[in-house]
Order: C-alpha cells, then structure tokens, then sequence
C-alpha cells in the first residue's frame, strides 16, 4: 500500500436504489500516484461507487473528500483534480476530436489547451484522429480519445470504468501503455474497474474487491488471490459470482 | 516528452473559460446541424408571414387598417424573443442527453450556473440574428417597423427574456426528474402559454374561465403593454411593473424547481437513463 497522502479517501458510502442496496457502508482510500483496481462481479456496485465518488451521484450516508476538497460542497474544487473516462461514453456528435478536447481542456480550466491536447494525443498514439468527427471513430480510437479528454488537465486521480471493454487486444495494449506512462510521468493515482483480470494485475499495485456493495478483500493482487486460496484474481472474481449467484 | 509544453490550469479565469467553452460547444452544434436553423430562421419567417398576411386580409375586411397587422406582427416578434430564449436554453440542455455528453459534463469542474450562461450566452446570439430576420421580413413584405415601439422596447425584451428562461430551467428540471419524455414541453409549454398571455389580443377576448389563468402570466401584462405603445398611448409603466415583478417571481421560482430536480436526479442515480 502507499504511503504518500491519500488523493481520495471515501467512507461508509451507502446508496439504496428503491429495494436494491447498491452500496452499503464502502470505505476507499488512494493514494497519490497508487494504482488501485475496484473489482467485482455485475451488480456488486462498483459504477455506483465511481459516480459517488464523482459527485454525479449523492450517496444515502457518507463523505468523500478529493484532494481534501468534500463533495458536494466543493465538487467543482475536487473534479479539476480527477479524471474520468468511460468505455461506454461516446464522443458527442458534431464535433471533431480535437474541438472536443479544447472545449474540454477548457472547461477542465486549460487557458490554453492545445499544447495538452497535442501532448495527450501523441502519448496514446492518436494524433492523427485531431480533424476526424467524433462520430467516425471506433470503439477503440473513442476510448483512447476519452482517456486523452481525462489526461489533459494532469489529474491527481484518473478513475477509468472498463476502459479497455470491447478493445482488440492491441488497442488494450496501448491503453494500457500510455496509462502507465502518464502514471510513472505524472505521478497520476489510478481507480480502474475492470473484468479483465489479467490486465488488472498487469496494471495495478493494489486491487479492492466489492460484492453486493462492500469491501471484501483489499491488498496487492497475489496477496488477495491468497487470502481467497486462489491461483490469481481471475479465480477470485469467479469464486465471488458464485457466491453472490447462490445468495 | 519532457520537452513539451506544460498546460498551465487557471484558476481565477476558469468560470467565464467554462462558460465561453459551453457557449463554444453549442456554436458548432449549430453550425452543423442544419435542422436547427428550423427554429432560428424558418419558423419565425413562416410566422411573420403568416401571422402578417392574416393581419392584411383582416385589416381590410374589417377596414380598420394598418392597425391589426401592426398588432399581430408586433405580437409575434415579441413573442418570438421569449420562444428563442426559452428554446434555445431547453434545447441546448437536450442536445447534452441526445448526445448522452450529460456525464462527461457532470464530471468536469463546470458548475451548473457556468452552464446555463455559457447556454444562455449563445442563446442570445442566436436571438439577435432570429429577431433580425423576422423584423426584416416584416419591414420588407408588410412594411411594420418594431422600432415604432421605441425604447420601449427594451424593458419588454429584457423582461420577455426572463420570462423565456424561466420557462427553459423549468424544461430542464422535467427532463432531469421525468427524462426525454419531458422534451416535447420544450415547445409545448410556451405553446400552451400563447393563447392563455393574449399575444395577439386582450385577454377579455378569452373564454371567461380561462381569463383568470391569463391574467397572472407576466407575458400577458407584457404584450397589453406593448400594443398600448403601438396605439400611441405610451408605455404603461403599471402593466409593465406587474409583468417585470411576475417575471421574477417566475424566474425564482424556476430557479427553485430545477435545483431540487437537480438534487432529486443526483439522489436517485438517474445519470443511467443518459449513460
């Protein structure tokens, strides 16, 4: 686990849709520059977690604090420090890609932003998408130009939801590529959900396993892995759905 | 990658760089869409000539003159500014869901008053070129000159876009709680306001069960007060204090309505219908 000071630190969230609890009572912590992967099977509540801890959705009961600014009070303070990016989110039509990324660069408080937006194109290797219109890309060129649209204003906290969902393994590769060259350049703190485990452990130091909206397990990946008598996080992750489909 | 420039983050400039960047956005958005010139140019044509030609035909049936076309031309300009702000404002919020941009939105650090202006800030570019056609229109095909309303006009305009926006935060906070099923009131609901605030008439030529209802909307005050300056009476500063405190009242009360929307759909998640 990390020493340096936490970027995010989350407690006792809880969220209840109607009669679903989606989350109940999660405590997180990243710390600046850690690498931290929120696991878990379909519906054990890892995107409720993420928009909570983005501000676009108010938890039941529960603080979260970016960069020691409380959300919701200071949420427009703590979002100019995070960074988020989605493998579901298109781009939205009518613009090109690099309109998109000024508009964004701006909003995220870019006074000038090409400088980043050609920094952040060339780092995932997409330069050449600046004049293509949003709506012409693949699944893959959009999740790229996402992570581009999260990088530009060189967050404290990048949270990234299935990045890599859909990808052909080269695109994932140079995802995951650029994303542990910004870490390693930047210092960036990483929050990724993910179902690709394999990745999971190539990418990050430390994984938190949820299901049905609580923590279940948090440590280094082989440490987790142990801790359930498994061989890797794959192993976990079935071990978890079983479980939850025979709750 | 050392070598390359290091983005310098504002701080004290950011608000109006948010806004700007909104108002930036929306400026594409109808560059390239064509369709949206719809309610920018060609409904107001198609109502100045319309609403003008019925004016001429009445004019001369009745034999009161130039008088009736005045009123009607007069009446859908004016209610052309309220439609454009009120539009332009719910229309451009709907483009964020259509375009499911609400959570990439949600997610920066632009506040959601910076989003509105940045909106607004557009919508009255918008406006200036839409009124600029339709009194063109009618100058040139029915030779109605709006500025015979004088500085009068100014006052009206101001509270006419208060009252346009007001009705678009109210858009916005149905389309935040009920979703895209609340989009048609975009149009609708300033529809529903057009026979009920007499923009054509006094509000005495309603049914008298609806009198009642036309009377506590600030734009009927408003448009009795500009036809009272267009028959040369002056500007009556009654009426026109009643549309202005109504309007305000109204503006608050949007204010009011789509902050609890706003909190309702952080509350219950309903960031999934748009993801």
């Amino acid at each position: 686990m990390s020493s340096a000071p936490d970027v995010l630190r989350a407690r006792g969230l809880v969220k209840k849709y109607k009669r679903i609890q989606a989350v109940d009572g999660l405590d997180l912590t990243v710390g600046a520059g850690e690498r931290v992967a929120l696991l878990g099977p379909n519906g054990a509540g890892k995107t409720t977690t993420l928009l909570m801890l983005l501000g676009v959705v108010s938890p039941d009961a529960g603080s979260v604090e970016i960069k020691g600014h409380h959300l919701p009070r200071h949420r427009s303070e703590a979002a100019a420090h995070v960074g988020f990016a989605a493998g579901y989110l298109p781009l939205p039509e009518r613009l090109r890609v690099g309109e998109f990324l000024r508009l964004f660069g701006q909003l995220y408080g870019l006074s000038d932003p090409k400088p980043a937006v050609e920094l952040g194109l060339n780092r995932f290797g997409v330069a050449h998408l600046a004049d293509a219109m949003g709506n012409e890309l693949s699944s893959g060129q959009r999740t790229l130009i996402g992570i581009v649209k999260a990088t530009m204003h060189r967050p404290s906290l990048l949270v990234l939801d299935e990045p890599t969902a859909s990808l052909d393994p080269d695109v994932a590769l140079r995802v995951r590529t650029g994303l542990n060259r910004l870490c390693a350049d930047e210092g960036t703190a990483l929050l990724v959900t993910s179902h690709n485990m394999i990745e999971v452990e190539r990418m990050c130091e430390r994984v938190v396993f949820i299901s049905s909206g609580r923590v279940v397990a948090d440590g280094r990946p082989a440490e987790v892995a142990a801790r359930f008598g498994r061989d890797d996080l794959e192993g976990v992750f079935l071990h978890l759905a079983e479980e939850r489909e025979g709750a | 990658m050392s070598t390359t420039p290091v983005p310098v983050t504002t701080t004290t400039a950011s608000p109006w760089l948010r806004i700007r960047a909104v108002a930036r956005r929306h400026a594409y958005v109808l560059q390239r869409a064509p369709q949206r010139w719809f309610d920018v140019v060609v409904w107001p044509v198609v109502d100045a000539v319309l609403f003008g030609a019925i004016g001429v035909y009445f004019s001369r049936q009745s034999g009161v003159g130039d008088r009736g076309v005045g009123f009607l031309l007069a009446g859908i300009l004016l209610f052309h500014v309220v439609f454009q702000a009120e539009v332009s404002l719910a229309t451009g919020f709907m483009e964020e869901t259509w375009s499911r941009n609400l959570l990439n939105l949600l997610v920066t650090p632009l506040r959601e008053v910076e989003y509105v202006a940045g909106v607004v800030l557009f919508g009255l570019a918008k406006l200036a070129f839409s009124i600029t056609v339709v009194s063109t229109v009618a100058f040139g095909l029915f030779a109605f000159n709006v500025s015979d309303i004088g500085l009068a006009l100014i006052p009206i305009i101001a509270i006419l876009l208060v009252v346009g926006w007001a009705v678009g935060l109210i858009v916005i906070g149905l389309i935040l709680r009920v979703g895209q099923g609340a989009e048609i009131l975009a149009w609708g609901l300033l529809a529903m306001l057009m026979p009920l605030s007499g923009i054509f008439y006094p509000v005495s030529a309603l049914p008298g069960i609806l009198q009642p209802i036309g009377k506590v909307l600030p734009l009927t005050h408003l448009f009795d007060a500009a036809r009272s300056v267009l028959d040369g009476d002056g500007l009556p500063w009654d009426e026109l204090g009643i549309a202005a405190a109504g309007s305000v009242v109204l503006a608050i009360a949007a204010a009011w309505f789509v902050v609890r929307m706003l909190a309702t759909f952080r509350s219950r998640g309903y960031i999934s219908r748009h993801m």
